[in-house]
């Protein structure tokens, strides 16, 4: 099997299992933060130090989607797993104090996998009728990365949190 | 429809009080395939299949929508809110890539 696959999620079990690359990937990070327009308290979490050269950056995918708008790093709770043993089903907890009512609501949730091939792993349209911005789901993280989130309101603020997870793949935790 | 796929679980507090804001957790059985998994003996890409869409119906208002990928782990479950103000169906749809429709439709009563 070539090292250089890309197949990433699930199957990277099989890989990592068949190579023993499971450990030395798993305890490969590096602290930093990202630079300029995300401001540094939003900038905060954990650079992975083998970024598959195939994985968008999370930058360009926040600004595709964000431009050069700011992201206030409050109001926003994200709940994660510090280490999650089965990258397959990472439970994912999001939780807002911000109103829904009918003039001012979150009408926007979205969720990023820093490093996932596509950060992009989902977005739910909300409404004032759902009465609070909560929400809870499952997701698939292909390594150990941050796992952000963004809220945008009616009135066209962005809120977001942001939280490093690690996987581990196959064997015990840790 | 394949066995196994769109089985569905809704659950709803059993009391509910007018106007109070209530969990709804739903679970639906689906592959939710990547598309980047190889079958083992073949060694063929086995196809992404997996569900894209989620609308969520109050009576007859369109309250929800999720636009999910492949990133949204099998057999998706998910937990959000709604503001019972009124006696109506709550209706989920799911649909995946393959044109699958999945549904159900809890009574949402508020005492």
């Amino acid at each position: 099997m070539s090292k250089k696959e890309t197949n990433l999620k699930i199957s990277r079990r099989q890989f990592m299992r068949s190579t023993g690359l499971g450990l030395a990937c798993a305890a490969a990070l590096m602290s930093g933060a990202l630079p300029g327009l995300l401001g540094k308290a939003y900038a905060k979490g954990t650079k992975s130090a083998n970024d598959a050269a195939g994985a968008e950056s999370i930058k360009k995918v926040l600004r595709k989607y964000f431009g050069d708008r700011k992201i206030e790093n409050s109001h926003v709770n994200l709940k994660l797993p510090i280490i999650a043993e089965n990258g397959a089903v990472v439970p994912i907890k999001i939780q807002s104090d911000l109103p829904m009512d009918n003039n001012n609501y979150v009408k926007k949730v979205y969720i990023f996998v820093e490093g996932n091939l596509n950060p992009y792993t989902a977005a739910i349209d909300l409404s004032p009728a759902n009465g609070k911005a909560d929400l809870a789901m499952r997701i698939k993280m292909r390594k150990t990365s941050n796992v952000r989130v963004v809220l945008e309101t009616s009135k066209g603020k962005l809120y977001g949190a942001v939280k490093s997870v690690k996987v581990t793949i196959g064997g015990c935790g840790g | 429809m394949p066995k196994g796929i769109g089985r569905i679980k809704i659950r709803i507090p059993r009391k509910i009080k007018k106007g109070a804001v209530i969990p709804v957790k739903a679970l639906i059985t689906h592959p939710m395939e990547t598309g980047f998994r190889k079958n083992k003996k073949t060694g063929k890409k086995i196809p992404a299949y997996y569900i894209n869409d989620v609308n969520v119906y109050y009576g007859d208002k369109l309250i929800t929508h999720c636009d999910w990928t492949i990133a949204v782990s099998a057999n998706p479950f998910m937990s959000f809110y709604v503001k019972a103000d009124k006696a109506a169906p709550l209706k989920i749809v799911w649909k995946d890539i393959k044109g699958g429709v999945y549904e159900k439709t809890v009574q949402i009563t508020p005492e």
